[in-house]
């Protein structure tokens, strides 16, 4: 029985991936206007149809569709996701330059937004209704209403222009010959600005997700019995009812990647930090379109892992669930 | 926490922070050279040499300070000495002699020869670089080591701006044996003759970094290192002094100086035009075009989509800062009743403040997008404005906002009535009167060309503008061929957006603005002979013979090691919980 269940579980994956596979071939494509033209047509120089011919047997575009369907799948087996043209680089090459830092910015964001958010959801929940609990949660609205694209500006020009604390751009300070310790520091003082701005985008909707679930748990008869039971109420606001409020939280997750992604581009496009996002934002002004099925094709592969760790660690959470 | 718990925890600590350290090769941070800083917003323009860097201007620019050409421009209107100290042109024979300066040196100190420049021909022929077309070239001779004479096939009249002042002259040593320049990009891709040497590239941070070539034949460059970074916002990467020279926003010029940064105001090699459908009705017809450019107001575009930084086109295309402007191009000043009389002369009848003909009303449809110069989308209310304007004269408009690409493809296809789009290089060789005005059979249209082939006048003149190797014959076409341009008005020039670039005095580089712009008419303020030690000569300073620094190779980091260390730390920091 379980292993046709696994069975099922693979095959709608297998299948997902195909789809999204065939739509990150087409969608580019069905874009309106000669590609070549679309792509040259903005570089100083004369296209002869010569040169036209040339290049639309570089890119592989004289070929039927499918077949060039069954190449791109063929190439992304082999770990090849073809040539960008405005970057002259292998595809591969470009993203894996840049995937560390956007990693970064994302996972950091991702952990420390989720660790505000759940401590301030819960201390919230915990005493709802009080001054602490209504100002958190005027204030969480308040952020909530603001883009992180605002954020990244407002901090941007307050912290960078103004105060002079944090560089404005880039992930290092070029050409510094910083190495080791100064290295990371350097690092982590470029990280910050648009860290924050990601991260502070992010908290209200898992603090407000945390607070309201809690509302729910507080009242279950379990929490009052480990009351009874004498528990300190540090243990039981986290290890009894924060344990059971996070479930759907973490159901979020898979969505929240999504989002960060999404805000991902307008961070590092503002703070030119040299991540995936940017490198989209150039993929798509420059209709660069190896470079945006590329990305396109890794950024849904991302989600999809992410999604099949979430449903597999799902169970070791909470071990009611048999079947996610 | 147990014991073992912690040891785990200081060993992963230690093992981050060391694992850099011992990976690094030298500790020392050195700032002690002069150096210059360039902030821009797209950072990576390619590889610097001449198959790899993109074509465009910012492109050319990054790969100019490596590579050297034959002669070059300055802020005066001639062309000046680079590698070729003296040129003639033999009209009888329909060639150029170039005599070579005899101290240039490649960077790794072998002789620039006359060689080097046939072979760059040669190549060049073989393996085309977009941005110098040599169908015009027969071939290089050598006469002497540091003499070559380069046969035409054809007279060529922009030869100087477009080859002799834009081909960059490849070392024969080296390149002799590249079979596929787009794949080249070893260390000795980089080795030129001009005065600065490559040191790194960085795709992944767009960054930059050159070394003054101590053995430059002009003199030692003053900086020593120059450096190109990437920013968000090059303002206030000026402001917070991160970089040293960047293009600023025209509504903070002011504040710009008060802040003691010395402000360029670009020259206006740049326009805003109204492309025109001259094959359907009634936009066919010269009087109606004409009519349209008298219910243009260029002032308003100017004052409300610009703010005042900019100024209004000249009707013949060529900027009316070019050494090339016609001193009579016909002007259609802002006269909406001129205009209405003009319309109503083809047949038309107003009615309702709205012409109609044969009872259909005059409507026209007008294609906006985001224009983007230099790869930057630039907002503009030129749509509105435009819109207003017709409407005030009776002609009903559609206005319709659409991405740039697929205006393109619509004009491309002839599919529109009007269309806002723009332009550069209207400050450089007049040679763009032709590239913008007619279709050359075998090259694909290009949307901002106005594809006129119809008249056989201006035909005649820019076939002139071309080929007429005598100067002042050649000036003479130029003059009419703008005049009758403005007459026919196959587009309709608007206006010149303002451009300023700012810089911090402090370096001791004065930058300037190049007449007619770098190399085939970029307006960038960026010329490398700002930065030649030969202007140290002029003040009289002796060059000393400074044998180049050796250079250590800095390149630029990946994350990926710290960003493994937190990894693993909070990997660590999970075991430890789930073991509770």
């Amino acid at each position: 029985m379980k292993s046709k269940k696994k069975t099922k579980v693979i095959t709608v994956y297998l299948v997902t991936i195909f789809i999204l596979l065939l739509l990150t071939f087409f969608l580019p494509r069905l874009l309106p206007g000669d590609v070549i033209i679309a792509m040259y047509g903005g570089q100083e120089m004369l296209i002869t149809d010569e040169l036209y011919n040339e290049l639309i047997a570089l890119h592989g575009l004289d070929k039927p569709l499918i077949e060039q369907f069954l190449i791109y799948i063929t190439q992304l087996a082999h770990g090849d996701l073809g040539y960008s043209y405005i970057y002259h680089a292998s595809i591969t090459d470009l993203i894996l330059d840049a995937l560390p830092w956007t990693l970064l910015l994302v996972v950091g964001s991702l952990t420390l937004s989720s660790i505000a958010g759940i401590i301030l959801g819960v201390e919230s929940s915990w005493r709802r209704g009080g001054r602490f609990d209504r100002s958190l949660l005027m204030f969480m609205l308040l952020i909530d209403g603001i883009p992180a694209l605002a954020l990244g500006i407002m901090s941007l020009t307050i912290f960078s222009l103004y105060c002079g604390w944090f560089p404005t751009s880039g992930a290092v300070t070029p050409y510094s010959n910083a190495v080791g310790i100064t290295y990371i520091i350097d690092i982590l003082w470029h990280l910050t600005l648009p860290l924050a701005a990601l991260t502070l985008s992010q908290i209200p909707g898992d603090y407000l997700m945390i607070r309201n679930s809690m509302l729910l748990i507080i009242r279950e008869p379990f929490v009052l019995t480990a009351y009874a039971k004498g528990i300190k109420e540090r243990r039981i606001k986290y290890l009894h009812a924060a344990r059971n409020a996070i479930l759907p939280f973490f159901t979020r997750i898979g969505i929240r990647v999504v989002c960060i992604i999404t805000g991902v581009l307008f961070i590092e496009t503002i703070f030119a930090y040299p991540g995936l996002g940017l490198l989209t934002y150039e993929a798509i002004s420059n209709r660069d379109l190896p470079l945006m099925q590329g990305i396109f094709t890794i950024s849904v592969l991302l989600v999809l892992v992410i999604n099949i760790l979430i449903d597999i660690s799902y169970k070791k959470i909470d071990p009611r669930v048999e079947y996610a | 926490m147990e014991k073992k718990e912690i040891v785990i925890i200081l060993i992963i600590i230690a093992m981050c922070l060391i694992t850099p350290v011992i990976n690094a090769e030298s500790t020392i941070n050195d700032n002690t050279k002069n150096q210059l800083r360039i902030a821009d917003k797209t950072g990576d323009w390619g590889y610097p040499n001449p198959y790899l860097a993109y074509a465009r201007g910012p492109g050319y620019m990054r790969m100019h300070f490596i590579f050297d050409t034959l002669v070059w421009k300055n802020e005066t209107t001639q062309y000046i000495p680079l590698l070729a100290e003296k040129w003639e042109y033999l009209s009888d024979e329909d060639a150029y002699v170039f005599h070579l300066n005899k101290n240039a040196k490649w960077h790794d100190m072998e002789p620039l020869t006359a060689e080097d420049v046939v072979f760059t021909i040669e190549y060049m022929k073989e393996h085309p670089y977009g941005w110098v077309i040599l169908d015009s070239v027969d071939r290089g001779e050598v006469l002497d080591e540091h003499t070559v004479k380069i046969h035409m096939s054809s007279p060529y009249a922009p030869f100087m701006e477009d080859i002799g002042g834009s081909m960059p002259i490849l070392p024969e040593h080296i390149w002799k044996d590249v079979e596929n320049p787009m794949d080249f990009t070893d260390e000795t891709a980089f080795i030129g003759s001009g005065p600065y040497t490559y040191v790194d590239f960085s795709k992944e941070h767009g960054t930059y970094q050159y070394e003054a070539f101590g053995e430059y034949y002009l003199g030692k460059p003053i900086i020593d290192k120059l450096i190109y970074v990437k920013t968000g916002d090059p303002q206030m990467t000026l402001q917070r002094g991160e970089a040293d020279f960047t293009s600023i926003k025209s509504d903070f010029v002011e504040q710009i100086k008060e802040d003691g940064f010395v402000v360029i105001k670009g020259p206006h090699y740049w326009n805003k035009k109204l492309m025109i459908n001259h094959n359907i009705e009634p936009l066919d017809n010269i009087i109606f075009r004409q009519a349209l450019a008298h219910a243009i107001n260029q002032d308003e575009f100017v004052d409300k989509s610009l703010r005042g930084h900019g100024k209004p086109a000249s009707y013949g295309l060529i900027s009316s800062e070019s050494v090339w402007i016609s001193p009579n191009v016909p002007d259609y000043p802002y006269d909406p009743d001129k205009a209405i009389e003009l319309i109503t002369s083809l047949g038309y009848e107003l009615k309702d403040g709205v012409f109609t003909k044969n009872g259909k009303t005059l409507e026209l449809q007008i294609l906006v997008s985001m224009i983007s110069t230099g790869g930057e989308g630039t907002p503009d209310r030129d749509g509105e404005i435009i819109m207003n304007q017709l409407e005030k004269v009776g002609i009903k408009v559609d206005l319709t906002s659409l991405d740039t690409k697929i205006v393109d493809t619509k004009v491309i296809n002839w599919d529109f009535d009007l269309a806002i789009s723009g332009h550069g290089a209207i400050g450089g060789d007049p040679k763009i009167l032709h590239e913008k005005t007619l279709q050359v059979p075998g090259v694909k249209p290009n949307p901002n060309c106005a594809r006129y082939n119809k008249s056989e006048e201006l035909n005649k003149l820019l076939d002139d503008v071309m080929h007429e190797m005598d100067p002042e014959k050649r000036k003479e076409a130029v003059f009419e061929a703008q005049n009758v341009y403005a007459r026919e008005l196959p587009a309709i020039s608007i206006y010149y957006p303002t451009w300023y670039n700012a810089y911090d005095p402090d370096t001791g580089v004065e930058w300037f603005e190049t007449i007619g712009g770098v190399s085939k008419g970029i307006p960038i303020p960026q010329n490398k002979l700002a930065l030649i030690g030969s202007s140290a000569a002029k003040e009289g300073k002796e060059i000393t013979d400074v044998t180049s620094i050796p250079v250590e190779n800095e390149t630029q980091g990946s994350p990926l090691m710290p960003f493994l260390a937190v990894i693993a730390l909070l990997l660590a920091f999970m075991a430890i919980r789930i073991k509770r």
